[in-house]
Order: C-alpha cells, then sequence, then structure tokens
C-alpha cells in the first residue's frame, strides 16, 4: 500500500520552480500588450509567443521532454499557470491544442501520430481548432452529420462544422466525422484530424460579440483525409471524444489561477472606488474571493488524487459549472462598481474596456464546452443516479 | 503538495460511518424528541467506550491523538446522521484547545472531564447559549477579555427551547465560586471561535451531503405523471445543484482542518471561509431538498425536517455566514499579502 501524508503546501522545490518560471517570464514576455488573438496580426503574434514559449519548453510542461515538455506533474502546471496568469501573460492561441488534443494523442494516438503532432503544436506551427458542433448538433452531439467516406485510403469529408474557436486563423481542426453512413446517433463517428488549407475547405469566420471573428464554420465539400489522420478506430469516435471533452471540462481547460487573478483584480477595483459602493457589493467581492479559493482548493485536491491514481469522470461537470457561474458574476459585479463608465471604450477607460470585454465573454462560459444544463443533466444521472 | 487523505485518516472516518449508521438512526432521534431526552445516554457511553470523545487529546492527556484533518472527516459523519450529541462542537471543540487554557482553569477541566469522556460545555458570544448544560460536568465562559470555569452546581441558568428539538439549550442567568482569569484572551477566545466555526461547518457538509442523498432517493421513489419525479430535468437541476455546492465546500473545511493542525498564520480566515461555503451549501441543500419533496418535505413525518432542523441552528450559531462575511472582508481589505494566487498556500 502507498503511504501517502498529507501535505497542502508547496515544496522547496515546488517553490525553486515557481522561482524558475517567475524569472523566465520577467525575461521573455512581450513588451507591448499583443493584438487580439481573434485578429489576423495579433493571430501571428500569438504564435509568436508560443515559439518563444517552447523555447523555453514551457508548452506544456506535463508533456514528456520528447515531445518538447518537461515531464512535470500536475501540481506543477498549476504552479505554471498561476505564474502565468499573475504576470497577465498573452492568452494561448493554442490552447485547443496542448491542452485537450494534446492529451488525447497521449493516451490515443499512435507512435507515429504522437511523432507527427506534439511537437508542431507544441512549437505554435500547428494551431489547432475544435469541429464537433455543427448547425444540427449542438448540445446533441451525438447528431453530427458530416461524413467522412473512405476512399483507397482516404477519408472523403462532406458537410459543415460551425462555432469553431480560432477556425479563422487555424492550420488544422480536429472532432468527430460519421464514418458509418448507416450508423445512429453515437456510433459509426470517427475522430479525425484535418488540415484545414486542403481543397475543398471553406472557412467562413463568424464575429462573435466583441466583433471579432473568435469562431468560424467550416465547409467540407469532397476534402481527401489520409485514413492516418484518424485516433483510434474507425467507431471509436465518441469514446475519445468523451474523454477530450473531459479534459476540456477538468483540469485543463480552467485551471484556478485565472479565477483568484479576476478576484484580487476585483478586490482592487472595489478599494479604488469604495466610496461609492453599497454593502451589496462587498458580499459580492466576498463570494469572489471565497468561490475563486475553493475552486482552486478543488483542483489542487483533484490533481493530487489523479497523482495518486484516481481518474476523474463525470465530477468534472460539478467544477465547469461553478467556474463559469463564478466568472459571470465576477465581471457582472465589476461593471456595477464601474457604475457609469462600464460601457467606456478602451480610449476613454482602459480598464472598464477590459472588464466590459471579459463581461461579454464570462457569458459563454455556460455555453461552450457543453451547456450547463447538459452538465447537471449529467450530474444528475450519472453522479446522482437519477434517471435518464 | 498533496491534498489527499492519509489511509488513517479515512480509516477513521470509516469507522465512524460504521458505528454511526447503526446507532444514530432518525428512529432513535425521533424517540428522544418524545422522550424529551434527546440526548441518548446509551449512545454517549457507547461513543465514549470506542474512544472518540477523547479522540483529538494528545496520547498523554488519555486522547487517541486524532489529528484535525481526520477529525473533520469524523465530524462530517457526525453530521450526516444528525448526531445529537454535542461531540464534536463541544466535546472536540475543547480537547483541541485544552492546553491553551491558563493552568489554574486547565487544572480545573482536567479534574472534572475524566480524559475527555465527561462533558464540558461552552459559552462563547458566538454560542451564547450551551447545549445539553445539565450534562455536562463543567462550563466554560469566555469572551475576548475574561475566562471563567464554573461547575454546574454553581450555575443558575434556564432551560431555552431550540427550534431543533435535538437541542436542549440553557440561558446562564449567574454563576458563582468561578476559577477565572482576567487575562487578554483575544488569542484563547479567536482559536475557540475558529474551531467552533470549522466543526460546525464541518457537520453541515455531512448533513448537506445526506439530505441531497434522501432528495435522490426520494425523487427515484415517487411517480408522478407515469414517472419517476427524478426524470424530470427541473427536478434534476435542483439536486444538481445542491452537488455543486457541497463539492466546492468540502476542500474548503479540509483545508481549514489543516490549517489548524499545521498552526497556519491564515487558519481563522480559512475557518471562516470553511463555513461561509458550509452555509451556502446547506441553505441550498434545505430549500431545494424540500422543494424535491413536494408538500412530503413539509410534514412532520417524514425524516428531511430531522436534518433541515439540525442544519438551521448550525448554520446559525458560531457566526453565521454573514459574520464569516465581514471576517473574510476585513482579511482581505487589510491585508498586506499580494492577494491572487499567491495568497492559497
Ligand atoms: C464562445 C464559444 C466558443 C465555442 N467554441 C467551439 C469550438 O471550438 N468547437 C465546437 O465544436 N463548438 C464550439 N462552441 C459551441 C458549443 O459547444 C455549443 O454552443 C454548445 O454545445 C451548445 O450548443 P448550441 O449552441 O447548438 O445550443 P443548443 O444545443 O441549441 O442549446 C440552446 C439552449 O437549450 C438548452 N438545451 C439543449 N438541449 C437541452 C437538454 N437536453 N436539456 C436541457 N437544456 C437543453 C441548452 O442548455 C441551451 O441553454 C463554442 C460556443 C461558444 C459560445
Amino acid at each position: 500500500m502507498q503511504i501517502l501524508k498529507m501535505k497542502i503546501s508547496f515544496t522547496e522545490e515546488q517553490n525553486t520552480f515557481r522561482q524558475e518560471i517567475r524569472s523566465w517570464l520577467v525575461a521573455n514576455l512581450p513588451k507591448e500588450k499583443l493584438k487580439s488573438l481573434d485578429t489576423k496580426e495579433g493571430f501571428e503574434q500569438h504564435r509568436e509567443w508560443e515559439k518563444t514559449l517552447n523555447s523555453g519548453n514551457w508548452s506544456m510542461v506535463t508533456w514528456p521532454k520528447e515531445y518538447g515538455g518537461r515531464g512535470l506533474n500536475l501540481i506543477e502546471w498549476l504552479i505554471f499557470e498561476e505564474e502565468y496568469y499573475r504576470v497577465e501573460a498573452p492568452t494561448r492561441v493554442n490552447q485547443n491544442g496542448v491542452f485537450l488534443l494534446g492529451p488525447t494523442l497521449m493516451e490515443f494516438g499512435t507512435d507515429d501520430q504522437k511523432n507527427k503532432f506534439l511537437n508542431a503544436m507544441a512549437s505554435g506551427d500547428h494551431i489547432w481548432a475544435q469541429g464537433w458542433s455543427e448547425p444540427g448538433a449542438g448540445s446533441d452531439m451525438a447528431a453530427i452529420r458530416t461524413t467522412a467516406v473512405l476512399e483507397d485510403g482516404f477519408f472523403v469529408i462532406n458537410g459543415q462544422k460551425t462555432w469553431s474557436s480560432r477556425a479563422a486563423y487555424a492550420d488544422y481542426t480536429f472532432g468527430l466525422f460519421r464514418t458509418d453512413l448507416e450508423s445512429e446517433r453515437h456510433h459509426g463517428l470517427s475522430f479525425i484530424l484535418a488540415p484545414l488549407d486542403l481543397p475543398g475547405i471553406t472557412v467562413r469566420p463568424i464575429p462573435q460579440l466583441d466583433g471579432e471573428p473568435g469562431f468560424a464554420e467550416i465547409y467540407f465539400d469532397d476534402v481527401r483525409v489520409p485514413v492516418e489522420n484518424m485516433i483510434g478506430g474507425e467507431g471509436d469516435g465518441w469514446k475519445i471524444a468523451m474523454a477530450t471533452a473531459g479534459f476540456e471540462r477538468g483540469l485543463m481547460l480552467r485551471s484556478p489561477a485565472r479565477f483568484q487573478q479576476t478576484a484580487a483584480k476585483l478586490l482592487s477595483l472595489y478599494l479604488e472606488n469604495e466610496s461609492q459602493c453599497s454593502p451589496a457589493i462587498q458580499a459580492k467581492i466576498v463570494e469572489a474571493w471565497a468561490k475563486s479559493e475553493s475552486y482552486a482548493l478543488s483542483i489542487y485536491h483533484t490533481a493530487s488524487k489523479m497523482m495518486s491514481g484516481a481518474s476523474i469522470g463525470s465530477e468534472s461537470s460539478l467544477g465547469k459549472i461553478f467556474w463559469s457561474e463564478l466568472d459571470y458574476m465576477m465581471h457582472e459585479t465589476a461593471l456595477k462598481i464601474l457604475g457609469a463608465s462600464a460601457e467606456l471604450d478602451e480610449e476613454q477607460h482602459q480598464n472598464a474596456a477590459q472588464w466590459i470585454k471579459g463581461f461579454m465573454f464570462s457569458y459563454a462560459g455556460p455555453i461552450y464546452a457543453g451547456t450547463n444544463e447538459i452538465q447537471k443533466n449529467i450530474i444528475a444521472e450519472r453522479l446522482l443516479g437519477l434517471p435518464r | 503538495m498533496k491534498f489527499v487523505f492519509t489511509e488513517d485518516q479515512l480509516q477513521f472516518q470509516d469507522t465512524m460511518r460504521g458505528f454511526l449508521s447503526q446507532e444514530c438512526t432518525p428512529d432513535s432521534i425521533r424517540s428522544g424528541w418524545v422522550d424529551k431526552q434527546p440526548l441518548n445516554q446509551q449512545r454517549w457511553n457507547a461513543i465514549a467506550e470506542l474512544g472518540v470523545l477523547g479522540a483529538n487529546l494528545s496520547e498523554e492527556d488519555g486522547g487517541l491523538g486524532v489529528d484535525q484533518v481526520a477529525l473533520a472527516l469524523m465530524v462530517e459523519e457526525m453530521g450526516y446522521v444528525a448526531l445529537p450529541e454535542p461531540i464534536a462542537e463541544q466535546s472536540f471543540l475543547i480537547n483541541d484547545v485544552l492546553h491553551l487554557f491558563p493552568d489554574q482553569i486547565q487544572d480545573a477541566i482536567r479534574a472534572e472531564f475524566n480524559e475527555g469522556k465527561e462533558y464540558i460545555a461552552v459559552s462563547h458570544p458566538q454560542n451564547p447559549h450551551p447545549v445539553f448544560l445539565s450534562e455536562a460536568k463543567g462550563l466554560i465562559m469566555i469572551d475576548e477579555t475574561s475566562c471563567h470555569f464554573v461547575k454546574p452546581s454553581d450555575v443558575s441558568s434556564e432551560l431555552i427551547k431550540s427550534n431543533d428539538p435535538s437541542r436542549v439549550l440553557s440561558r446562564i442567568l449567574g454563576v458563582k465560586n468561578t476559577i477565572s482569569s482576567d487575562d487578554n484572551f483575544q488569542q484563547l477566545n479567536q482559536e475557540i471561535n475558529s474551531r467552533g466555526t470549522l466543526l460546525t461547518a464541518s457537520l453541515l457538509l455531512g448533513l448537506s451531503q445526506k439530505m441531497l442523498d434522501l432528495s435522490s432517493a426520494y425523487v427515484l421513489d415517487r411517480n408522478q405523471f407515469g414517472k419517476p419525479i427524478g426524470s424530470f430535468q427541473a427536478v434534476k437541476h435542483m439536486l444538481a445543484d445542491i452537488a455543486v455546492a457541497i463539492e466546492f465546500a468540502r476542500p474548503a473545511v479540509y483545508r481549514a482542518s489543516y490549517s489548524l493542525l499545521e498552526t497556519n498564520p491564515k487558519s481563522a480566515l480559512h475557518c471562516a471561509h470553511a463555513k461561509y461555503m458550509a452555509v451556502k451549501a446547506a441553505e441550498l441543500a434545505c430549500k431545494n431538498s424540500i422543494q424535491a419533496h413536494g408538500a412530503m418535505g413539509y410534514t412532520w413525518e417524514m425524516d428531511l425536517h430531522i436534518y433541515m432542523r439540525k442544519s438551521w441552528s448550525l448554520m446559525a450559531c458560531w457566526g453565521n455566514d454573514d459574520y464569516q462575511q465581514n471576517i473574510i472582508f476585513n482579511t482581505l481589505r487589510s491585508s498586506d499579502d499580494e492577494l491572487g494566487v499567491l495568497y492559497t498556500f
């Protein structure tokens, strides 16, 4: 039996590691704020930043060294994230790749696939978009209709994906395609990786609430993708996608650091404007701190359990609801504190413009990665044992 | 960093759960209500025989030396069955701070409480009405500027009724022959407050989990429109919301326990956080559980209210969420440390 001693604090080595990241970030952070990653120019700036990160082996610290990682554990990844958010380093333009597809490839990919894709992902040479949703398949992902028919070593793909984040400028997409045309629901789907510059692909960017094309539609018209680009076997797609979705809802997509930093910023915003605030705002400030603190504790608890051999399943749905509601609440509170300044743009009020941008994005949290209503269904059915 | 329990800690929890599921059933609680004897002497003795009463006393003091984290897990189990005996928020509390009392008061406690096997009640500004005073071998009265120990025969008090029939409360009218000390008791008072806060938070975790389990079972069983009401989404979502609230209160309680164990300088904040989160979870567990039960939940007959009543009381004593909110706010507001990611551990 494993002898475990509880320790809810960092070791010397972990603190040294933190210092190492901190100094590297100070030395390497872009001197000027990058343009939005949803503009062509900003996207390339963010790609450059991914390359810089990779030059320091910081793309994904938990990956094995051979794929550009450092072979570190989840706790060290959390420390990395904390330092990263603490200095407000640029948004990871390749988060779909490094946080979602990466772990999927690590678990289900062949050696050839790992060799082909992981290093290029770590270096930012391949930026990835996710292709699950379709016009008729949102919450009901098993309704996917885009087909991929095998013909002499190639999948011939026809159909349409939508809401694909980063797809406007990305290099590749991964997603589920119906390879068995007779199949229904979650049977007969396969997990396929497709370059976005192939003949027959049309990407139509969709402006989001902030006016920028943060996601896109992808049309496939007889697009030929080599069969080597399938992860796992034909018909295994659903199972593999569920694992990816688990990474997304679980630890990887939203590490606690961003929420802890938002709660801290909210408190400073409050202190700057304290004289105009009612006690109701105080209550929200406390709620923001308490919940982001709880989220961090919960993730450290989960990471520790995973490192001791446990795996997470439907529990990740609990976290997804929690952080997305928290994020919305914090941004809503910030706007209340800002009062009539809340609507002003960058030139008028730098701070307000950032909060309202974050506020708009916080509306998306309860929708993407599976809506919160769907998460509640999952919790009720799989954790509480209620009937479907 | 290794935020997982040890085998030992989990063992204590398991033992407690096994024992209490036998000894503290809803029926036994109800018969205590009927007999107006909610504190069940037989159960108390059985628990004492297990060595649980002195669990967190040091071995020199005749205890088992159980740490605060294992204690939190055990207390959660006491909450889960709505244990009427005040073992968590009184016995464990006193055991845990025994060594912090001024010498003469420590001696007086030790003389009376028989290595933790007898009961010492506490009166504190956040817990002004001690429970089961008539069963106690002594009463401690503490606030920031004074600390007294007094024998029950020297206390004049009157019984007051709680909304929870499992709690018999006393109002203290006067005391004589006290062993007193007029030092500055800010520290001791704080330590007691933190423990009362945390132990009630652990109880609330267990209570919330129990209400969720009762509700999940009920909605599977009850049919309307030809199917179990648990198949309706509105009902599912109410229960899922409770599950989320409990999930994120839990680690706060465990961390606060660990902070006490390690005498972390932020332990008072961590205890306040634990209670704040636990109260929010318990509030939702009460509200949504009764709703999921329909009119049945609004009856005396259904067991749900055994757990709701205890929750309402424990949410309120040893500092409700509003009280904790003030502690948290004032601590954050006056902090010289950088807040955000570096402030957590
Ligand atoms: C910012 C953003 C980025 C995104 N990025 C990507 C991406 O990169 N790749 C990708 O594939 N997709 C992406 N999506 C799409 C996202 O996954 C879907 O929006 C989501 O799954 C919901 O699908 P839908 O939009 O079709 O809504 P619908 O499924 O039409 O749902 C509409 C409403 O009905 C509710 N509803 C639907 N079914 C049920 C049910 N059974 N029970 C209860 N309520 C129900 C939903 O909860 C929701 O409130 C993104 C979305 C956003 C907002």
